[in-house]
């Protein structure tokens, strides 16, 4: 069996790739399973998806943890502590990241395969961060024993129903074309299989109520979750030409921009989510975009 | 012992003594049959002025679970009573009211479930709760609902337990049924259940808190229901504490469990509620007729005292578990707890049988103990034991008949 | 009786404080949260939310709120009385318990069109009929946005949803038209009732503060452009919001003492459509082919509502 686990956000197609990859490998006659993990996280927000291909009858239901594959559609997701796509992962994984880096430089630990898909998915779906059909023709390659057909199928039974036109459908499928030919197979070490130990079981002790309860007595403390990495482009304020008007404070659904003391609006960019309302109510358009790059050490 | 007085009652009026008597600082309420009577009771009692806080008119069972936990969590003492269909209607805000792990005791006055619709009781609507989270004490007379009410408090208060108390009656059997209640001075009730102070943070301005939070992830759900499960086995130890404290101040004493004549019996009825007198009444005419028959009743059915139930149990030949309510294509709903008791005892019956009786209110008649009696001597049939006869059978053909009168004319 | 104006004039005008911190599980660019936003600025931190399961639901997951007031999940049909419940235990005890007056809250019903309009509708009714001491906030995406966008009945005529999509044999998608929230709950003369849109803050600050002064129900409607549910980007939801007011698809206004007032009138009505042609809900009146009698349907409804007004 290979297990393939993809990182992405929501918004990015990733639970479509994991449909794309599930299917071409049931086209191809293997046993196939995908499903995706829905968190209450939104657009933006990492996601996870799951596909298992088998040539036997697949005994395994939920979440990967141990892959034979990752593949991470965003970079900036790579030392994220909620998505943790690297979780799991053992030398004998295989990695790939969507990324115009070098392998080395994003990781010492792993060995992993990086290529760039932002700019083929720009050139072929005129969006650069949809990427359904080209992380799982990057699965579909890697694996090595997905047909270019089968693929090219499953990209358009799995896209149709979402109403897709046909320029963008066939866009989809000469991306995934290309990037089907721009990869080799790599082998793909199976995994021992460990011997069974059990778990050591506990009788809970019965708390207070206050603890046994679902009772939160911390208010605001939701400032502890950082939503800053759901972002893809990151508003910054032209402090140059900035009025002070406000009109990005008052705006911002999630109340980041504050206030400073002499007046002018701050971004808070550990919970920014980039919905970037800001950069587009500015009045004098002095807030411009720039996309997140490297926000991994 | 303290100065009581005894009144006649019916199992409404005393089951609104007991809500007086513990100081009920809110009640919520929707009026059903046959419970009306305890909220009207009430609903005067706030009017004029006996009784300090609110009653407030709800529009559902939904909403008025809803105002009574949310109440709770805000700290008054809560009560409400409800009744079959309106049990229903509000079970998802039963089931998240539980969860919210505050205080109150809810009366239930059983009343079978549609379909068909009918007023009178059977044990389907109480055991729909079942798993809940609550605690359920079943009332057998008017006293007991009284005193169930008083001692409901002090458990579901027990900063330990922190759930809702039902309180189980019989409709008409109970609900309407007047009898001589002893109900004792309210200044000696307050010694037993002072005035409600809350053992929880509870909503006010100056303690901010979010209550009843989502949460993702099976193991943070499961950590908050395992407590839910310790608590609710708590509740079996607060029980027995509160009924030794119980008997101190006013002289009855509950145990979880009743026995009637069960030393030496050979023949076992396990019932619950007011029908369990017929059952106590069958028991001593069968051995008047040299048959040694004997009687377990259930008080507190959750938490279920497993143990105290396989002690009972233990060494009796032959059992009958009869449930008053059906579970269709399983039977009885209390047989497999009761089975599942013993299990584990080698002294367990050596025979089990699951009757069904009493449904819709229909009576459970002498001799329908003594049929009980011949079934536990008879080989297994692999149904339940249905308490339904000849009779039965030509009533409803004629009632058939009539319903289909102009059809048969064709 | 005037009722006391929030007496906000501009942007600066707005209380800077901010009740909900940062870091929920909400979409980026939800109208809904900046309503919400907006108006507890006005209300301090002595507030209780009641909630009803939603898109909301998702503020507070545990162990985290991002409230600097309280807060009570409940179910989608039970917010309002479970608010009943809490205002009733606060007057009891500060009545008979001695609980000081300034241990009181506001309590607040947090709930979206789904509930506000289908499950939990008869409860509010309900709650206006004794006179609730209570602000309800209704966030009105027009769908049941939490569960994927399914049709419910604020969804408007025209619109697609997951369950009411746009195929041959119902071209429109929704062949019927929006609950009419607000005319329902003004026929229960409620203290207080408005609509309100994240886009008019100075607007929806005044009838927060509005609000804050009166006793009783007070009904807010605010609508809330929702980039997942009806397709655009995230970033537009301000603008989506300005059209629906601009081409008077959503008037902004208020109910007091029998009257209801415009409190921001579109100086020349743009045609629907600048308002629809922007959301993916709406794309299938406008492609393959555009559905001509459809859009003049919905510019009729809004033309007809106005004719009153203007």
């Amino acid at each position: 069996m290979w297990r393939i686990r993809i990182h992405g956000r929501g918004g990015q197609g990733i639970k479509t790739a994991s449909q794309i990859l599930g299917s071409a490998g049931f086209y191809s006659g293997f046993q196939a399973q995908d499903f995706p993990l829905y968190g209450a996280e939104r657009r933006g927000a990492p996601v996870i998806a799951f596909t298992r291909i088998s040539e036997d009858i697949i005994l395994e239901r939920g979440p990967i943890s141990s892959p034979d594959i990752i593949l991470i559609g965003d970079e900036t997701l790579l030392n994220d502590p909620q998505s943790a796509p690297l979780c799991g992962a053992e030398p004998t994984t295989l990695i790939f990241v969507n990324s115009s880096h070098t392998p080395e430089s994003l990781s010492q630990k792993f060995s992993l395969i990086t290529a760039n898909l932002n700019d083929l998915c720009l050139q072929h779906l005129n969006n650069r961060t949809v990427y359904s059909s080209a992380l799982s023709a990057v699965g579909a390659r890697l694996l090595g024993n997905i047909d270019l057909q089968d693929l090219l199928q499953a990209v358009e039974d799995e896209l149709t129903p979402h109403g897709i036109s046909s320029s963008a459908l066939k866009g989809n499928l000469d991306l995934a074309r290309e990037i089907f030919a721009s990869l080799q197979p790599v082998d793909i070490l199976r995994k021992e299989e460990k011997v069974l130990t059990a778990k050591s079981l506990v009788l809970p002790s019965q708390l207070p109520v206050v603890d046994g309860a679902p009772i939160i007595l911390e208010p605001g403390n939701m400032a502890l979750r950082k939503t800053g990495n759901w972002r893809v482009e990151r508003p910054e304020i032209d402090y140059e030409k900035c009025n002070n008007c406000l009109i990005c404070y008052a705006r911002c659904p999630d109340g980041v921009i504050g206030i400073a003391p002499d007046g002018r609006p701050e971004i808070d960019y550990d919970h920014c989510k980039g919905c970037l309302i800001c950069a587009q109510e500015c009045p004098g358009h002095f807030i411009h975009t720039v996309r997140e790059m490297g926000t991994f050490p | 012992m303290k100065t009581q007085k005894k009144i006649m009652l019916t199992g409404n009026k005393a089951a609104a003594w007991g809500a007086r008597m513990a100081g009920v600082e809110y009640v919520p309420a929707f009026p059903i049959t046959p419970q009306t009577e305890i909220v009207e009771t009430l609903a005067k009692w706030f009017a004029d002025g006996t009784l300090q806080g609110k009653f407030t008119n709800m529009d559902s069972e939904h909403s008025m679970f809803m105002a009574a936990g949310s109440a709770g969590a805000t700290g008054v003492r809560v009560f409400t009573a409800s009744s079959s269909q309106g049990i229903l209607h509000g079970m998802e805000s039963l089931y998240t009211i539980t969860g919210w792990r505050t205080p109150m005791v809810i009366v239930n006055v059983s009343r079978a479930l549609a379909t068909p619709i009918t007023l009178e009781p059977d044990h389907n609507d109480v055991m729909s709760t079942r798993d809940c989270g609550l605690i359920q004490l079943h009332a057998e007379t008017c006293q007991e609902v009284f005193d169930f009410i008083l001692m409901g408090y002090r458990i579901s208060e027990d900063p330990e337990v922190c759930l809702p108390v039902l309180v189980n009656l019989d409709g008409f059997y109970l609900s309407f049924t007047r009898e001589p209640v002893l109900i004792p001075d309210e200044k000696d009730v307050r010694n037993f259940l002072p005035l409600y102070t809350a053992t929880q943070p509870v909503f006010q301005a100056s303690r901010p808190m979010a209550r009843a939070s989502a949460v993702f992830g099976g193991a943070t759900y499961t950590s908050f229901k395992l407590q839910q499960e310790l608590a609710a086995r708590h509740a079996e130890k607060s029980f027995n504490q509160v009924a030794q404290d119980f008997k101190k101040y006013f002289g009855r004493f509950y145990g979880p469990l009743e026995t009637f004549h069960l030393d030496d019996a050979e023949y076992v009825f396990v019932m619950s509620n007011s029908f369990a007198t017929k059952g106590k009444s069958a028991v001593i005419k069968l051995r008047q007729q040299g048959i040694k028959a004997g009687l377990l009743k259930l008080r507190l059915f959750r938490p279920f005292p497993s143990e105290a139930i396989a002690s009972a149990l233990g060494g009796c030949a032959k059992v009958a578990v009869i449930d008053q309510n059906l579970a269709p294509g399983m039977g009885g709903i209390t047989y497999p707890e009761i089975v599942t008791s013993l299990y584990s005892r080698k002294d367990r019956p050596e025979k089990i049988l699951s009757v069904i009786g009493g449904l819709g209110g229909k009576d459970i008649e002498d001799q329908d103990f003594m049929a009980i009696i011949d079934h536990l001597d008879k080989p297994d049939r692999g149904t339940p034991l249905y308490l339904y006869d000849e009779g039965d059978v030509k009533g409803f053909n004629r009632l058939q008949q009539i319903a289909k009168f102009n059809e048969a004319l064709k | 009786m005037k009722v006391a104006t929030g007496g906000h004039k501009k942007i600066k005008d707005l209380h800077p404080h901010e009740a909900i911190a940062p870091g929920t599980g909400l979409c980026a660019g939800c109208g809904g949260l900046e309503g919400l936003r907006l108006g507890l600025k006005e209300l301090g931190d002595d507030f209780l939310i009641c909630n009803a399961a939603g898109c909301f639901t998702l503020l507070s997951v545990y162990p985290f709120t991002p409230l600097k007031g309280s807060w009570l999940y409940t179910t989608m049909g039970g917010p309002v009385p479970a608010a009943q419940g809490v205002r009733d235990a606060l007057d009891i005890r500060m009545r008979y318990r001695g609980l000081e007056e300034k241990e009181n809250l506001q309590v607040i019903v947090v709930a979206g069109d789904g509930s506000s309009n289908d499950i939990g509708f008869g409860a509010s009714s309900a709650a206006i009929h004794r006179g609730l001491d209570f602000i309800y906030f209704c966030y009105d995406n027009e769908a049941y946005g939490n569960t994927g966008f399914q049709l419910s009945a604020a969804s408007p005529f025209g619109s697609a949803t997951q369950t009411t999509p746009s195929t041959y044999v119902h071209e429109a998608g929704t062949e019927i038209n929006k609950k009419d929230l607000f005319e329902i709950w003004k026929a229960q003369k409620p203290a207080y009732l408005a609509t309100v849109s994240p886009r008019e803050p100075i607007d929806l600050s005044n009838k927060f503060a509005r609000a804050r002064a009166l006793k009783g129900p007070r009904m807010f409607i605010c609508m809330s452009p929702c980039p997942t549910g009806w397709g655009f980007e995230p970033k537009e939801a301000q603008l989506i919001a300005k059209l629906a007011v601009d081409t008077g698809i959503f008037p902004v206004k208020e109910y007091f003492e029998g009257e209801v007032t415009h409190t921001v009138r579109p100086r020349k009505r743009l045609p629907v459509e600048k308002f629809l042609e922007r959301q993916k809900r709406f794309q299938h009146l406008f492609e393959p082919h555009r559905q001509e009698d459809v859009i003049r349907q919905i510019q009729k409804r809004v033309d007809e509502y106005w004719r009153n007004y203007e």
